[in-house]
């Protein structure tokens, strides 16, 4: 089995770690990314969102158990054929609620481009565009060395 | 690719044609936030598309705002827009009003 070790900054990840939690409390009740479902009767409706949910969950719980002793005694989180699908879209979800909720001044086009002045922002905006950041590097890292795995589940 | 909703039926001169009955359209909206290469990457997965198809039509949806991804059978749209919103990308199904 194909598996990646990515040794991180623990001072600069720690910190970004109870943005995380933060966020997972968040999405335990609402969608990362909420749909247009007119087409679907209420009753389907409801369940729809109900399993979308609890698969959201699932994965959020996935990203957070990278952040296990492992991580604090070694600053080491891994990736491998198991997890990889649920992370990768874990951190979607997180970066969904971290532009809805924490980065909206920014705008989307400094979003998209990247291209932020970060001795600008205050200390919360700051640490929230750092977990965006963040989150963002380790779903290329799992693109770029466990698409395959992704594409074969 | 799964089941693209066309059937064949004979006509009354005897001749075949194909109708496709209770067409829905898959689009997929543009998002700030989701990478190209995970827009690709789940493409792929979900629809089955290859490299070349999933990045035509990742830029669709990054350039026009929205690209239709998938026609057919209203119960297997539903399975893909499902399975496309799992993903967080924002799919929507829409009855097909061009045929």
């Amino acid at each position: 089995m194909k598996r990646v070790e990515v040794k991180l900054s623990l001072p600069v990840v720690a910190p970004l770690l109870d943005i995380l939690r933060d966020l997972a409390v968040e999405l335990a009740r609402t969608l990362a990314a909420p749909q247009a479902l007119h087409d679907l009767d209420q009753d389907f409706r409801g369940s729809w969102i109900g399993e979308l949910l609890e698969g959201q969950t699932e994965d959020i719980r996935a990203l957070l158990s990278l952040f296990d002793g492992e991580f604090f005694t070694e600053g080491v989180i891994a990736f491998d054929e198991n997890n990889a699908e649920p992370i990768v879209r874990a951190c979607t979800a997180f970066r969904l609620q971290l532009r809805e909720r924490r980065l909206k001044s920014l705008g989307d086009e400094s979003l998209e481009s990247g291209e932020i002045d970060m001795e600008g922002l205050d200390e919360e905006t700051r640490k929230a565009f750092m977990c965006y950041l963040f989150l963002a590097t380790v779903q290329e890292l799992i693109i770029q060395h466990l698409d395959s795995s992704i594409l074969g589940s | 690719m799964a089941d693209p909703g066309f059937r064949t039926r004979p006509d009354s001169r005897g001749s075949t044609e194909l109708q496709l009955e209770d067409a829905w359209r898959v689009v997929v909206l543009n998002d700030p936030v989701n990478l190209m290469s995970y827009v690709v990457m789940v493409f792929k997965k979900v629809l089955g598309f290859d490299e070349a198809k999933a990045r035509k039509h990742m830029l669709e949806v990054h350039e026009e705002g929205r690209s239709v991804v998938w026609i057919g059978h209203r119960e297997t749209a539903e399975a893909h827009v499902f399975t496309l919103q799992q993903w967080h990308l924002t799919a929507v199904l829409e009855p097909d009003e061009t045929r």
